[in-house]
């Protein structure tokens, strides 16, 4: 019997301190989808971490049913093909640049003299904050989200850059509750290319809240413009 | 023996206290490490924004007494950059922005109206008596902000105030007041920047080009069933399911294009996935339209779809358009037209159309900088000759083009010769005023093979 409470001890203490010294995960690994995606092209037979973003992605979106297992195989292969047929794309089954960018994913451009010089950072995080902000939204409210980002960057009570006012503090519950670290889907990507692009349905707007949940007294006494969705539209 | 069975559950237990307790502590321990981080970080922001005004005041006052061009072009452009730094520190505080909102301004006009006059140094102008004025007023004002800024770091030494309290809620009482004084104090600041005189000057940042409002629209307002209306003979031959408004809010005559904003569905689409269009209250405009369709086997090419475009804009009665750019995403192309007039190129008038490549049909339209800049202009002659604006262009950039061009000059624009061409193997483009030679803008083309963008 001392053997048995012995061994129970010993068991316990094991257990409970796998939890106590490997406390929570660290919060990396859930950002692994977005972080870095190598200037490589991908095709069949590569293998690697770019190709396991490749793989969640497509099956997030239904193109993809194996395992996100970093392998370009024949089912990542056909599902690339798949999706590069969705989207318009040429279809050849190669992970470059177009397709990267479909994707959503950060791909740095090739070696052109535009020496990295492009926008796709800015449709990422854009595209992030639309998704944290107005998932449930009608398109044209995820399009007016972003469009009162960008209008706070010319904005001259505001900061003037894109992450500047997204992270700004306290300006945007997805940022304050981790909700922007999500991976956007299609249609934020979408609508943060139209809203770069000069889209803009709320005329100028700097601000936007849900009146069924907003916290700040303040924000009541903005103007409202314009009413999407959920959101009111202010200025 | 048996007496010793009883025991294992509250060895079990007790064990149990132990480790949660082990596990409670270290989890403290992990939060104060972020709180400290946090606290230094914010700490340095404060102290970095407070170096940062006091540089601004006293490059402002060195500015008033400077006599010779150059020696404030320097102190200008050191504003510029104090300022700017400032600005982006003050946005990353734990502040809301009800709360910084007019010092935010403050900066960003401050940094502004500094580049403006380093512009016009540069064009050898002298210091208006005007400019004189409002600078003496922005230094007033960094003086201020460095004073309260002085009040703060001192209650910030003597409480021991943590500014990390005031981002997340479940601070003490103390830590409640110490935000108290912190905010109090800022508000206070923001308020008496919200009381001083507009800066006019020409600039990004400056309330007048900020608060502008469109020419190009004329006419009477139209009510909103012929904004309706106008909505559905623009969509033309789609099949429309249904029409209906968003509601506008109750200030929506004050924004920047008053505008009925309408969603269109059609009978063989859901709901979910519907066109939608903004027309204007004046002049009934189509503004801009978006169908978000999803776009699937693209065929078409490019210059099929550009033909697409041109006639598009045609129809809709947009003549003289002219395309220029494009840009290749999500399955369809985007084409950027502006406006001509006796060939010359006018960018102010800027229309975007997006092209679907599956079927060909038109599933964006913005005409929104149309609206904002058009009118009917009266372009000079140039003064100088395309041989004079060349020599002014850099000696080995390699020309492929030139035309004339009217480009966007803060609330004005200039007349230009437009040079395209290559440097070093990047794509620029260089504007040299027409009437002085100026260099008015350079741009970067960036070319990959979903079309071009400029920097």
């Amino acid at each position: 019997m001392k053997k048995f409470i012995i061994i129970t001890t010993a068991l316990t203490m094991i257990f409970l301190s796998i939890f106590l010294f490997f406390g929570p995960e660290n919060p990396k690994l859930i950002s692994s989808n977005y972080t870095v995606f190598a200037e490589r092209v991908l095709y069949w037979g590569t293998q690697g971490q770019d190709v396991k973003t490749v793989q969640d992605k497509l099956s997030r979106w239904g193109f993809y049913d194996g395992k996100a297992d970093g392998i370009y195989g024949a089912r990542t292969y056909r599902a690339v093909r798949k999706f590069q047929a969705k989207h318009g794309l040429k279809v050849d089954g190669v992970v470059g640049l177009a397709t990267a960018r479909a994707l959503g994913l950060p791909h740095a451009v090739g070696a052109t003299a535009s020496g990295g010089v492009n926008r796709s950072a800015d449709e990422y995080l854009l595209a992030r904050a639309i998704h944290g902000e107005a998932r449930g939204e009608p398109y044209v409210g995820k399009v007016a989200v972003a469009a009162v980002v960008l209008n706070r960057t010319r904005s001259s009570s505001f900061p003037n850059t894109i992450a500047g006012v997204i992270y700004q503090p306290l300006a945007f519950t997805a940022v304050a509750d981790g909700q922007i670290n999500l991976t956007p889907n299609m249609d934020s990507i979408k609508a943060a290319r139209d809203a770069l692009n000069g889209w803009d349905p709320t005329y100028g707007c700097l601000y936007y809240w849900n009146p069924a949940t907003a916290t700040s007294k303040w924000i009541w006494s903005r103007k409202v413009t314009l009413k999407i969705g959920k959101h009111w539209f202010g200025i | 023996m048996k007496n010793r069975k009883h025991l294992i559950p509250p060895a079990i237990l007790a064990l149990l206290l132990v480790a949660a307790l082990v596990w409670g502590y270290n989890q403290n321990q992990i939060r104060k490490q972020h709180e400290i981080t946090l606290e230094n970080y914010y700490q340095r922001l404060f102290f970095d924004v407070k170096k940062h005004i006091e540089n601004v005041q006293v490059n402002l006052s060195k500015a008033l007494v400077a006599n010779s061009k150059e020696r404030n072009v320097l102190l200008f452009s050191q504003i510029v950059s104090e300022a700017t730094s400032a600005h982006s520190k003050l946005g990353q505080m734990p502040l809301t922005h009800a709360e910084v909102a007019n010092t935010e301004k403050f900066l960003n006009q401050a940094a502004d109206y500094s580049t403006f006059l380093i512009q016009r140094h540069l064009q050898g102008e002298e210091i208006t008596e005007e400019q004189r004025e409002a600078l003496n007023g922005l230094q007033g004002n960094s003086a201020r902000f460095n004073g309260e800024l002085e009040n703060i770091q001192g209650s910030l030494s003597d409480q021991n105030f943590l500014l990390g309290s005031m981002s997340n809620n479940q601070g003490g009482e103390i830590e409640e007041a110490n935000a108290n004084i912190f905010q109090t104090s800022l508000v206070q600041l923001d308020k008496e920047f919200s009381k001083t005189p507009e800066l006019i000057y020409d600039g990004p940042f400056a309330d007048q080009m900020v608060n502008r409002k469109p020419v190009g629209l004329t006419g009477n307002d139209v009510s909103l069933e012929d904004a309706a209306k106008i909505a559905q003979e623009f969509l033309g031959e789609v099949s429309i399911g249904g029409i209906e408004a968003f509601e506008a809010g109750e200030h929506v005559d004050e924004s920047r294009i008053p505008a009925y904003t309408f969603n269109v569905f059609s009978q063989s689409q859901n709901e979910d996935m519907a066109i939608y269009l903004g027309v204007s209250k004046k002049g009934g405009k189509v503004i801009w339209m978006a169908n978000p369709r999803p776009v699937t086997g693209g065929k078409m090419s490019v210059k099929d779809a550009e033909e697409r475009a041109k006639r598009y804009l045609q129809d809709k009665g947009l003549f003289n358009m002219e395309p220029n750019y494009s840009l290749k995403y999500d399955g369809g192309v985007l084409f950027t037209f502006t406006n001509t007039q006796d060939d010359v190129i006018i960018y102010p008038d800027l229309i975007k159309v997006k092209v679907a490549l599956d079927t060909g049909e038109i599933v964006g339209f913005d005409a929104s900088a149309y609206y904002m800049n058009h009118k009917d202009r009266t372009i000079t002659d140039p003064h100088l000759d395309q041989g004079g604006a060349r020599a002014k262009v850099k000696e080995n950039f390699v020309i492929d083009s030139t035309r004339l061009a009217i480009i966007p000059k803060g609330k004005d624009e200039v007349l230009c010769y437009e040079f395209k061409g290559k440097h070093n193997q990047g794509d620029f483009i260089v504007y040299i005023n027409a009437l002085d030679g100026s260099e008015e803008q350079i741009l970067q083309i960036i070319q990959d093979e979903n079309g071009t963008l400029t920097f």
